[in-house]
């Protein structure tokens, strides 16, 4: 047989032209350190809001600036999400949803979306997340859904 | 309240049209490589004449009002400028093509006359626009290329009314506006909220879709003084560039493909969602007032699902069909082939797929836009009277659509 190495070779890096996945969208201003600093933060202020039942407030803060990109893995999995969803608190999930504000509509979809790409992982119920984006998908409609698939700002 | 006029002119998706400056003709380009002249007659559209020269796809036309010019543009990568003369020996008249040089390696997506009609871009895949002016001297049309910063297949372009800015909207996620001010052509012009100083390729803005989406269609305001874009993430922004302010509108249903201004503070918006939106506002806020397409609801008894605020256009009897599919082990697909069930699939819009395309179709005389034209995949070709949203306005102010 030939040797077949050649296929492998990337091709595109010799492309000065080639655009690339990072200059399809803003980078976050902030630094990857403080990405990670504010994520933790944020967790605290979550947790305080939960405790007090203010679940609007807590699923906003969660939401509002949430990590993207690439390289802050670390602090996108820190606010732990999905694990409050389940909370019996969300008793009035049309209501929380309607309050919310659109561009955080938005990034609740994503969320909704990014657990979905994690079936089996133990924090997270698929009847729930349906439950989430039936009622999330009748406020926003359809238009949100497709934002979270044009969008590569990834939470 | 005058019903819009519909005229179902093909079976295949009209890719792109445009009509001449009293309206009586019309250029189409049906999926082929053939535009042809469609002439008015009563209530229909007959073809009169047929424009072949491209190989391929023709993607664009553009039908100059006063100088009477044709410009088509072609996945050939050709652009073809086509004038009407009388043939010396027969004595008809026929469209002669004139080959542009283009200079282009990619398709060519679109194509605009500017309003003064001395010039004309052609958008393409090739991550230029070339903007296009006749030699004189050597009796042809030549192009200059507007390069950077663009990343990507060009999809939309659109002139400021100055004849000198261009706007560009791209599959790299961006509107963009430039000059395109070509020496021997354009006198110096002046200042607007743009720039001042204005040599060609200079790039006077840079907006990102909100969400990530390729910038479908992207509209001057009549002034000039604003831009709108619509894109792939099912919103339109509308900018201002002192500031900038850029406000975005997030559409509830799928995304719009194109987009035109009617005046100062309205445009209107349609794509995927098969109706065409009109959105009003200022620099303190945009929304969207209502569907053109409201006239059509009166008659059908169903209520449109997109417009009572239920998810989408949702197909309630396809949706249907698999619902019994899976709770009462119902197989028969049936209703959705049975020709008695071809109401089912009927969409409650006029227009039935995508519209490709909405242009501006008459003036009011107070110079603001009283009729838009729209061209479909359905092969539908529809004019819509924007007053009569308008009159709607009251009526849909409590209505939620967003």
């Amino acid at each position: 047989m030939a040797d077949r190495a050649f296929r492998k070779i990337d091709v595109d890096i010799y492309d000065e032209d080639v655009l690339l996945d990072s200059e399809l969208y803003d980078p976050d201003p902030r630094s990857a350190d403080q990405i990670l600093s504010d994520a933790k933060q944020k967790q605290a202020t979550v947790r305080t809001h939960l405790s007090r039942g203010d679940t609007l407030t807590a699923l906003s803060t969660v939401l509002d600036n949430a990590p993207y990109g690439m390289n802050v893995e670390e602090a996108k999995a820190s606010p732990r999400t999905f694990e409050m969803w389940d909370s019996d608190l969300f008793i009035d999930i049309p209501g929380i949803v309607k309050s919310l504000d659109p561009e955080l509509q938005d990034t609740l979809m994503k969320f909704i979306y990014k657990g979905m790409a994690m079936p089996g992982s133990n924090d997270i119920s698929a009847s729930v997340l349906l439950t989430w984006h039936e009622k999330l998908t009748e406020v926003a409609g359809t238009g949100c859904i497709v934002r979270v698939m044009t969008d590569r700002k990834t939470v | 309240m005058a019903a819009p006029e519909v005229y179902s002119i093909a079976d295949v998706p009209v890719t792109a049209y445009c009509f001449d400056s009293d309206r009586q003709n019309l250029a189409v380009s049906l999926s082929s490589n053939e535009a042809q002249i469609l002439t008015r007659s009563g209530n229909d559209w007959k073809v009169t004449d047929t424009l072949s020269e491209h190989d391929k796809l023709i993607t664009s036309i553009d039908w100059a009002p006063k100088s009477n010019l044709i410009v088509t543009a072609s996945q050939d990568r050709n652009a073809y400028v086509w004038q009407q003369n009388q043939d010396p020996e027969t004595g008809k008249v026929i469209w002669k093509p004139t080959l542009v040089a283009v200079r282009i390696n990619r398709a060519a997506t679109a194509v605009r006359w500017s309003p003064k009609e001395d010039k004309f871009a052609v958008a393409s895949g090739a991550r230029t626009v070339a903007i296009c002016n006749f030699d004189e001297e050597n009796n042809w049309w030549v192009s200059k290329h507007l390069k950077k910063p663009i990343r990507s297949t060009v999809l939309s372009i659109d002139w400021h009314p100055n004849n000198v800015l261009l706007a560009a909207g791209s599959a790299d996620m961006k509107a963009r506006v430039f000059s395109a001010y070509i020496k021997d052509v354009d006198k110096r012009p002046a200042a607007t909220v743009w720039g001042e100083k204005l040599p060609f390729n200079t790039l006077c803005g840079e907006y990102n879709s909100p969400s990530g989406g390729w910038v479908h269609s992207v509209g001057f305001s009549p002034s000039g003084n604003v831009l709108a874009f619509a894109s792939h993430d099912s919103s339109i922004s509308i900018v201002y560039p002192e500031g900038p302010t850029v406000i975005t509108v997030r559409s509830f249903s799928l995304p719009y493909v194109t987009l035109t201004w009617t005046a100062e503070d309205v445009l209107v918006a349609a794509g995927h969602d098969c109706q065409p939106v009109l959105f009003q506002g200022s620099e303190a806020g945009w929304k969207a007032v209502g569907s053109l397409d409201e006239s059509s609801t009166g008659k059908s008894a169903i209520p449109n699902p997109s417009r009572t605020g239920a998810v989408g256009r949702l197909n309630s009897s396809a949706f249907n069909t698999f619902r019994d599919a899976d709770t009462r082990g119902t197989r028969s697909v049936s209703s959705l082939n049975s020709p008695g069930g071809s109401n089912d699939t009927e969409l409650m819009t006029i227009h039935q797929n995508t519209i490709t395309s909405i242009r501006p179709y008459e003036y009011a005389s107070n110079g603001e836009v009283s009729k838009v034209s729209t061209g479909g995949v359905d092969g539908k070709l529809v004019i819509w009277s924007t007053a009569n949203v308008g009159a709607l306005g009251s009526r849909l102010g409590g209505m939620k659509l967003r």
